[in-house]
């Protein structure tokens, strides 16, 4: 859960033509998927949950594009329900926990000092708590409850934004720029503003989009263990734990969610994508 | 020459304490943290724990009242909430870890149990990841734009990108039973740990490997490289005397950061492939609200995340001198 | 195809069986059920497949005239695997413990049970108890040697008396056993035996398919269906006395009313359930006990039908209006309901979910709640529970008498009726307990108490419940036992 951005400052530095067409590739690719989970639900218009016990397990056809489970339902629609579901969670956990972050980090860059040395030690000691485990004990806490899964993500994804905050903030605090709006007189909200946000936006659209994606992951991972949220709910953990047993007898059914998580890592992966040095 | 290497000597002293400290403030604040989340557990969970327990002690068909009954008495759910969080945390801070309200055996007992078996596959899933891992890294770094390169990437992406459980299901299928190679699951075959370890390492192996490539490509770019082979040196020489050490810092840094991959992955494998290890344990607490053995496994877990860092830190610390001394941020 | 030399199965390796029950304690009552399945323990009596009392460790019983006293004479030659000899107060000792709750002797009227001599265990009851001998058969009352016991009298071992002895036990996955020389009985052909605990059906699907386990238990409907089709393990089946049910809390306002009730069990599609979920179609429930429970399955009974337009008209005349999204009642509140299930057993949440939508379509609004498994008598003690989900066992003891008074005596039953009871049924009951004067008067009582479960519905049976156990290539002489007490170990040989 804790993303490996390695030389954060590379992203920020004006990159190659290589680099940049993927990472263009990369949000091309997230926002397909994004148009899909928005806009699939109503573009389809079947019931996710209607069951017809007789179709169960169709391949996919003319009536059903990407066949039919173990009940009946429609694939396509359960997809398109499940990433609707799993992204919007995954957007408001990651927005929800980029705001504190970024704040704390600016914060702790601003005040330094004691200030920063407390704000350290606190993301390290939730960073003491693998993330999945954090999200796993708040689920097992209050089983197949939004809040709960939304705080533990919340929490095992704010460090990042705290630290990439930090470390992006500190030349531009530190440059000509900021110095000269303080003379002028300019509060903490202005320079966070005019200054601090649009230098920090290209790192920090980065990295919601990419915890936007582990989030994604973890609860899959979570649906695995059975503390996610339940059935009938369309979740994309829950679409692989209910057609993983149908691995040999309906492959199509396993593939639609994975691919679509697959998907999504690629979006992420190229996202991140750096100099590679020739 | 002398207080230059008291210098050396007392900051690589500072350094060490500075690492130590960090970790055992995480220690800290790691069982401040588990133990609260599981002490709330414990009053939040709605409805009876006591039925609940009895009925994962005797099994749905026996349990009844008196059961239930039985197990509250040794429970004791009446204190108020603010004392009874101190007498937990008071608790953990003695080690006391509790007996697992399922088998009524000591939590450390089976924790530490269980922790050999996910040392062993945590063990090997980074040797499988090393091995395969390192040296195509350091190739692909050497012969970039290669078909190792290229063959690399591809597998990278696909590996990072496929759940864990179902790469797992794919190798029991590919290898245990088309292939007939290795057993399926369970821990009584010597070849057991394979298939786990292999799933788990593959993961790995693939970060790893783009990793070691990006790190070697750098060291090869680097002036002190330049330098080895202006000296006269051949690339293998110069590579094994200034490149790997060089490279080697981001390397063991990311295998840090990868500790997360295999804590979190080991709780799938482990159920998945009935590996009896800490992550299996507590899948089965969690289903069971087995309290007390959510908190040990969870505990266990996370202290063997900690120490795993350190000894990254101390590795890093051994390969790159200007940690010791304190130059870089 | 696994053969004797491939590494995952080298041969001389012990048989292995896989299962999905893992050993949570020595104590009898949580986990002697996995002991007397090895055959490493035994019990004072054992039972035939339709209940009837055949002798264990007793090799004879009496009883008095008046049923309140009880005889057992030991088998003289039995032996504890530590070779001390089985006594009577080694057995007595066992069966005291085996008196606390939730063992099973718990529910029988037991006045004190005594040693006489070397071999003969006397029980005394305060009123007669006809099925004494098959509470003697339950696993909670297995006899263990008293070595077996700590100082504090807790189990610290299992010493028993069966045909294997435990060579190593690591709870709660593994036992393996040995055949115990000392037996008195006819010597097994297997010598080693294995048990391991594997929680996820695919994995012991796998473990079967792959030659690595002999016998795999708790196999789910898609990994039989390809173990079929690939055809390198056999299926062995057989029809248990488990059925699915509902259970409904008949206390509340809206389920009070019959009619309520039998619309639920109409909005059923026990085919669709059938054939989709569970594969096998012959599983559908026409009432609450399947035909291999022969005495019991009522073959006058109308079968349990699928009838949405009948649950819209009985729920309309009940009061219950349909409105645009679900029923309302006269004062506008909706029919919302929770059922609460559990995954141990892989149909029950996927019948869950296929419920939920019959009735969403028939308007009652209903949430699955897939939890532990104590979640459902918890509910029905607190009165919170709605509807319940289980795959309750009929025969937990060889005859479904004694369950059936658990269920749906006067208070109702964890497991059973809440918040309806029946005179009539309670006192037919009773009168089965008792022992029948004649066996044309149990047939008519068991018929008579049949006939009121299938009309009042306390609870509703959904399905049937079929064993389907995957055999390796190396197994011959293998065979289910339908009480699940046995896995008949010492029937089996190798193939040569």
């Amino acid at each position: 859960m804790n993303a490996n951005l390695m030389g954060i400052p590379a992203l920020a530095r004006h990159a190659s033509r290589r680099v940049a067409v993927r990472r263009r590739a990369g949000f091309a690719i997230l926002a397909l998927v994004a148009v899909f989970a928005l806009a699939g639900p109503f573009a389809i218009g079947i019931d996710p949950a209607r069951q017809t016990l007789a179709d169960t397990l169709m391949p996919p056809g003319a009536a059903h594009w990407l066949g039919t489970d173990l009940f009946g339902r429609s694939v396509l629609a359960r997809l398109a329900h499940a990433a609707r579901l799993s992204l919007g969670l995954a957007c408001v956990a990651a927005l929800s926990a980029a705001v504190p972050g970024v704040l704390l980090g600016v914060l702790a860059n601003w005040r330094g000092g004691r200030v920063e040395r407390a704000l350290v030690m606190l993301a390290d000691a939730v960073l003491s708590v693998p993330g999945l485990l954090l999200v796993l004990l708040f689920a097992a806490l209050a089983p197949g409850r939004y809040w709960a899964l939304y705080i533990g993500l919340s929490l095992s994804l704010w460090v990042e934004y705290f630290r990439v905050a930090r470390v992006a903030s500190r030349p531009v605090l530190a440059g000509d720029a900021v110095q000269a709006s303080r003379l002028l007189g300019f509060g903490a909200a202005y320079i966070l503003r005019r200054h601090l946000v649009p230098a920090l936006a290209p790192v920090l659209g980065t990295l919601l989009a990419f915890s936007t994606a582990q989030a994604v992951l973890a609860l899959a991972a979570l649906g695995f263990i059975g503390v996610g949220l339940q059935s009938p709910t369309p979740e994309l953990g829950l679409m692989m734990i209910e057609f993983l047993p149908h691995y040999e007898e309906a492959p199509w059914l396993i593939a639609a969610p994975v691919s679509l998580l697959m998907l999504l890592v690629l979006g992420m992966m190229l996202l991140v994508a750096e100099e590679d040095a020739p | 020459m002398n207080n230059l290497t008291n210098d050396k000597a007392g900051a690589t002293a500072t350094a060490w304490t500075g690492i130590l400290l960090r970790r055992c403030m995480q220690i800290v604040a790691l069982g401040l943290l588990v133990g609260t989340v599981c002490f709330f557990m414990a009053r939040f969970l709605p409805g009876d724990m006591a039925t609940r327990i009895a009925a994962g002690r005797y099994g749905y068909d026996l349990v009844n009242n008196a059961a239930a009954d039985a197990v509250r008495a040794e429970l004791g759910l009446d204190r108020p909430t603010w004392l009874a969080l101190l007498q937990w945390w008071g608790q953990i801070a003695r080690f006391d870890l509790g007996t697992s309200l399922v088998t009524g055996n000591a939590v450390w007992r089976e924790v530490a149990h269980q922790l050999g078996a996910t040392v062993d596959l945590a063990v090997a899933s980074m040797l499988i990841a090393v091995t395969a891992g390192l040296p195509l890294g350091i190739w692909s770094g050497l012969h970039p734009g290669g078909w190792i390169d290229r063959l690399t990437l591809a597998s990278a992406v696909l590996l990072r990108a496929i759940p864990s459980f179902l790469l797992a299901v794919l190798l029991m299928v590919l290898v245990a039973v088309q292939l007939g190679a290795l057993p399926v699951a369970g821990d009584d075959h010597a070849g057991s740990l394979l298939l786990p370890a292999l799933t788990l390492g593959l993961g790995l192996a693939a970060g790893l490997a783009r990793v070691t490539r990006a790190a070697m490509r750098e060291a090869a770019a680097s002036p002190s490289f330049e330098f080895a082979r202006t000296k006269g040196l051949s690339d293998r020489q110069a590579l094994v005397r200034h490149g790997l050490r060089q490279a080697a810092t981001p390397v063991v840094a990311y295998l840090g950061v990868q500790a997360v991959f295999l804590v979190e992955g080991a709780v799938v494998v482990e159920t998945l492939f009935a590996w009896p290890g800490i992550g299996h344990a507590l899948v089965h607490a969690v289903f069971g609200r087995d309290v007390p053995m959510i908190q040990g496994t969870a505990l266990c877990m996370g202290g063997v995340f900690v120490t795993f860092n350190l000894l990254v830190d101390a590795a890093c610390l051994a390969l790159d001198p200007r940690r010791r001394t304190g130059s870089t941020a | 195809m696994a053969s004797a030399g491939s590494p995952a199965q080298p041969a001389g390796a012990p048989l292995q069986i896989v299962g999905p029950w893992e050993i949570g304690g020595l104590a009898p009552a949580s986990s002697g059920y996995i002991f007397t399945r090895m055959q490493i323990t035994e019990t004072l009596m054992e039972a035939r497949e339709d209940g009837a009392p055949l002798p264990g460790l007793a090799e004879r019983w009496w009883v008095s005239a008046d049923g309140l006293a009880w005889r057992f004479w030991l088998r003289p030659a039995a032996r504890f695997h530590d070779g001390t000899p089985v006594t009577a107060v080694a057995v007595v000792r066992c069966l005291q413990a085996a008196r606390v709750a939730p063992a099973l002797l718990s529910v029988a009227p037991v006045k004190s049970v005594e040693a006489k001599g070397a071999s003969i265990v006397v029980i005394r009851l305060v009123s007669p108890h006809g099925s004494l001998p098959a509470l003697l058969a339950h696993s909670s009352t297995m006899v263990l040697a008293p070595a077996s016991y700590g100082p504090d009298g807790a189990v610290r071992a299992i010493v028993g008396t069966g045909p294997y002895r435990v060579a190593s036990l690591t709870p709660p996955q593994q036992v393996e056993a040995v055949a115990f020389e000392g037996y008195d009985g006819a010597k097994p052909s297997i010598e080693r035996v294995r048990y391991l605990t594997a929680g996820r059906p695919e994995t012991r699907a796998l473990m079967a398919e792959g030659g690595q386990a002999d016998l795999a238990y708790g196999l789910d409907p898609a990994s039989l269906v390809r173990l079929r089709k690939r055809g390198k393990v056999g299926i062995d089946t057989v029809m248990l006395p488990r059925t699915v049910i509902l259970k409904v809390n008949a206390g509340l306002p809206a389920l009070k009313d019959l009619r309520v009730r039998q619309a639920l069990s109409l909005s059923i599609d026990r085919a669709g359930i059938a054939k989709a979920l569970l594969r096998d179609p012959e599983l559908a429930a026409t009432q609450l006990f399947p035909p291999t429970l022969g005495t019991w399955h009522n073959l006058a009974l109308a079968p349990l039908a699928h009838d949405p337009a009948a649950a819209a008209r009985l729920l309309s005349e009940a009061g219950w209006q349909r409105g645009a999204d679900g029923l309302r009642d006269a004062a506008g509140q909706p029919l919302r309901l929770s059922l609460r299930t559990f995954p141990d057993r892989p149909e029950l949440p996927l019948i869950a979910t296929a419920l939920q939508e019959q009735w969403r379509q028939a308007g009652i609004a209903v949430q699955v709640n897939v939890g532990n498994s104590g979640d459902i008598p918890l509910g029905h003690r607190d009165g919170s529970l709605h509807l319940g989900l289980a795959a309750r066992n009929y025969a937990t003891v060889p005859d479904p008498t004694g369950t059936l008074i658990q269920d749906f005596g006067a208070a109702g039953g964890d497991w059973g009726a809440m918040g309806w009871t029946s005179d009539a049924l309670v006192e037919a009951l009773a009168e089965l307990t008792r022992g029948a004067s004649s066996p044309e008067r149990a047939a008519g009582l068991r018929a008579q108490v049949t006939a009121e479960l299938q009309s009042n519905l306390p609870v509703v049976p959904i399905a049937w419940y079929r064993q389907q156990v995957a055999v390796g290539p190396r197994l011959a002489g293998v065979s289910l036992d339908p009480l699940e007490r046995s896995y008949r170990l010492t029937a089996m040989r190798w193939r040569a």
